[in-house]
């Protein structure tokens, strides 16, 4: 099994502690991607049911080693780093097709977890992108699944219900964020991690040619930055005495009906 | 079938034409974002020339093929077999991207469902083009047909113009409630063909063995939502925007501390992690106003937000604010609306 992670700046700034709901404000820190911290409790279980190696893998730059090492604490038994300069600046295809060339790399492969998204571009494409470049079974937006003979049983979580799928393996799921509690790091795992290391890969190491990838292989560019839509609201501040106008003219607005919720 | 190659771009763009639009359905009938994304293929059709072409799967595709034309496709092709009622990954990705193959579009848009995004990244890589997620807006440049998607950047106050000029087609999805819905127009003229899929069941790898539909209540339906952020202070917080949402007939939503602190479930999270809303009035009680937050809800018709805090953010994107406890004001809002409605109850007349 490989489950692939990213490392993400610390999406919540503001934290209410969930005792005294009070308000903490920390400094913005580099965190696990959250879903991708979920994918990795979903391989160590099916770890701890069948079996089974375990390597996290992630494309970054030298700072995200304590992040795999955390990683390994946890239960991971290897964990890979494919650090190259030139990846810089790639977007989902070139990562999707690195990351893929790394999973073949490590030879046979049953499954794939990667996080439903990322927290920070949150696009959703690298999970799908390398099971398509892996020519691998997919299921996306996975809460909770099971292993059986060589099949993998998802339940998928949609808009609309709760699909549950069967795929043979090789298979790529992604894990959708908050589906389990991601287990605590041991001081034994710790320590053994430290030891162990991780594994860090160039290019040269998957056969990926420095010009398939990073900003000039990337199909899609950035362009510009543009200050955020505003719409003209006139931001009225109303008062107590006014709130009953307010009420009126939300329905001169037709945007509330008091009739019908009579 | 997709080797480990990096995405060349074809040497003739001028070959790339039409927006293709990939229609998502569920239960053979199209998803309000698939009518959205038509829309948005429709309009961008309209200030370059160029035609929409839809593209649906389903197991029956016939009356889903006539709606993507009644709003607004110029050519719908439908590919239909039984195994096609759910959707599922490879074989939908096979369908659209042989379509991509075949009909070359210079743009294809698809609905930023679950579904949808899973297909748009596996046919990005599939026909090695470039993909942009979670547009807010997307356009067209009529005179070099190029796409500008734009989207919000996390964290900061911009949103960032993507563009994938040398690949095509360019790809966009966009979430669902990102745009409004056309018109629908029976009189309309288009072009369709239906191909009924002959699928080998043992080549169909995935099997789906049940689907559960959730109940929940879908808060992107609302016309009133009243939303609490991190200013609720407290769960108890949540049972007072119930009881406005309740008098108001409308729904309750969060921003995403609210939902990560497990005060209520994460269906009813707006903003960019969340659902995009655009109901007829939005409250906003103790949302601080947060970019993630603002793009879930900024094209509500009416905002009112309530808050503390005289400098919230979330007030330069009000129609409405009020300054104050919203533990006060809403109770007491909640007092004035309960005593119009009795004043609006129609009473008998005299006789």
């Amino acid at each position: 099994m490989v489950v692939l992670i990213k490392v993400v700046p610390d999406g919540k700034e503001v934290y209410v502690d969930p005792v005294t709901f009070t308000l903490n404000r920390s400094m913005a820190t580099n965190v696990i991607n959250p879903a991708d911290e979920n994918a990795l409790e979903a391989a160590l279980q099916l770890k701890d049911k069948h079996g089974g190696r375990v390597t996290v893998m992630t494309m970054a730059p030298p700072f995200a080693e304590p992040f795999l090492l955390e990683c390994m604490s946890r239960g991971a038994d290897q964990a890979v780093l494919i650090s190259d300069k030139a990846v810089a600046g790639s977007d989902t295809y070139p990562t999707s097709l690195t990351l893929a060339a790394a999973i073949k790399k490590l030879g046979k492969v049953d499954i794939v977890f990667a996080g439903e998204k990322t927290s920070d571009s949150s696009t959703g494409h690298v999970g799908p992108g390398v099971a398509e470049f892996l020519e691998a079974e997919l299921a996306s937006y996975t809460r909770s699944l099971k292993y059986e003979d060589g099949y993998v049983t998802a339940e998928r979580e949609l808009e609309t219900g709760v699909e549950v799928v069967r795929i043979p393996t090789p298979a790529v799921v992604t894990i959708i964020t908050d589906s389990n509690i991601p287990r605590r790091a041991t001081l034994r795992r710790k320590l053994d991690a430290m030891r162990k290391g991780i594994m860090v890969w160039s290019l040269n190491d998957i056969n990926v040619p420095a010009d398939w990838v990073g900003l000039r292989s990337s199909p899609t560019v950035v362009r510009k930055m543009l200050p955020f839509p505003r719409k003209d609201r006139k931001a009225k501040q109303i008062d107590e005495s006014q709130f009953e106008t307010l009420i009126e003219d939300l329905v001169k607005m037709k945007v509330i009906n008091l009739e019908v919720s009579a | 079938m997709t080797t480990l190659a990096k995405a060349v771009p074809p040497e003739d763009l001028s070959q790339y034409k039409g927006i293709m639009v990939y229609l998502d359905s569920f239960n053979d009938q199209l998803t309000r974002a698939a009518i959205e994304m038509i829309g948005v293929g429709r309009k961008m059709g309209d200030k370059s020339g160029e035609k929409v072409i839809g593209v649906v799967i389903g197991s029956q595709v016939q009356s889903m093929v006539k709606e993507a034309g009644y709003y607004g496709c110029d050519e719908v092709y439908g590919f239909q077999s039984p195994e096609f009622k759910m959707y599922r990954s490879k074989p939908f990705t096979d369908i659209l991207a042989g379509t991509v193959f075949e009909k070359k579009p210079n743009i294809l848009v698809v609905p930023g469902t679950k579904n949808g995004r899973d297909l748009a990244a596996r046919t990005a890589v599939r026909v090695r083009s470039g993909l942009t997620a979670d547009c807010m807006e997307i356009d067209i440049e009529p005179d070099t047909g190029i796409l500008i998607a734009r989207r919000p950047d996390y964290g900061d106050s911009t949103m960032s113009e993507i563009r994938c000029e040398k690949h095509r087609p360019q790809m966009a999805t966009s979430r669902p409630g990102t745009f409004d819905l056309p018109s629908k127009n029976p009189k309309r003229e288009f072009k369709t063909e239906i191909r009924d899929v002959k699928v080998d069941k043992n080549s169909l790898k995935e099997q789906i063995l049940s689907f559960i539909p959730k109940g929940e209540e879908d808060i992107t339906a609302s016309k009133v939502i009243v939303a609490g952020g991190l200013g609720l202070g407290r769960p108890e917080g949540i049972d007072l925007i119930r009881q406005l949402a309740k008098e108001l007939g409308g729904s309750i939503g969060v921003s995403r501390p609210i939902a990560d602190l497990g005060w209520v479930p994460h269906d009813f999270q707006v903003g960019q992690t969340g659902k995009i809303v655009r109901p007829d009035l939005y409250v906003a009680v103790g949302i601080s106003g947060k970019p993630q937050h603002i793009v879930g809800m900024m094209d509500s018709k009416v905002i009112v937000s309530i808050n503390k805090d005289s400098n919230a953010e979330i007030f330069k994107y009000s129609d409405y604010v009020i300054v104050g406890d919203l533990y006060e004001v809403i109770p007491k809002l909640i007092q004035v609306i309960k005593k119009k409605k009795k004043a609006a109850v129609p009473q008998p007349s005299p006789s």
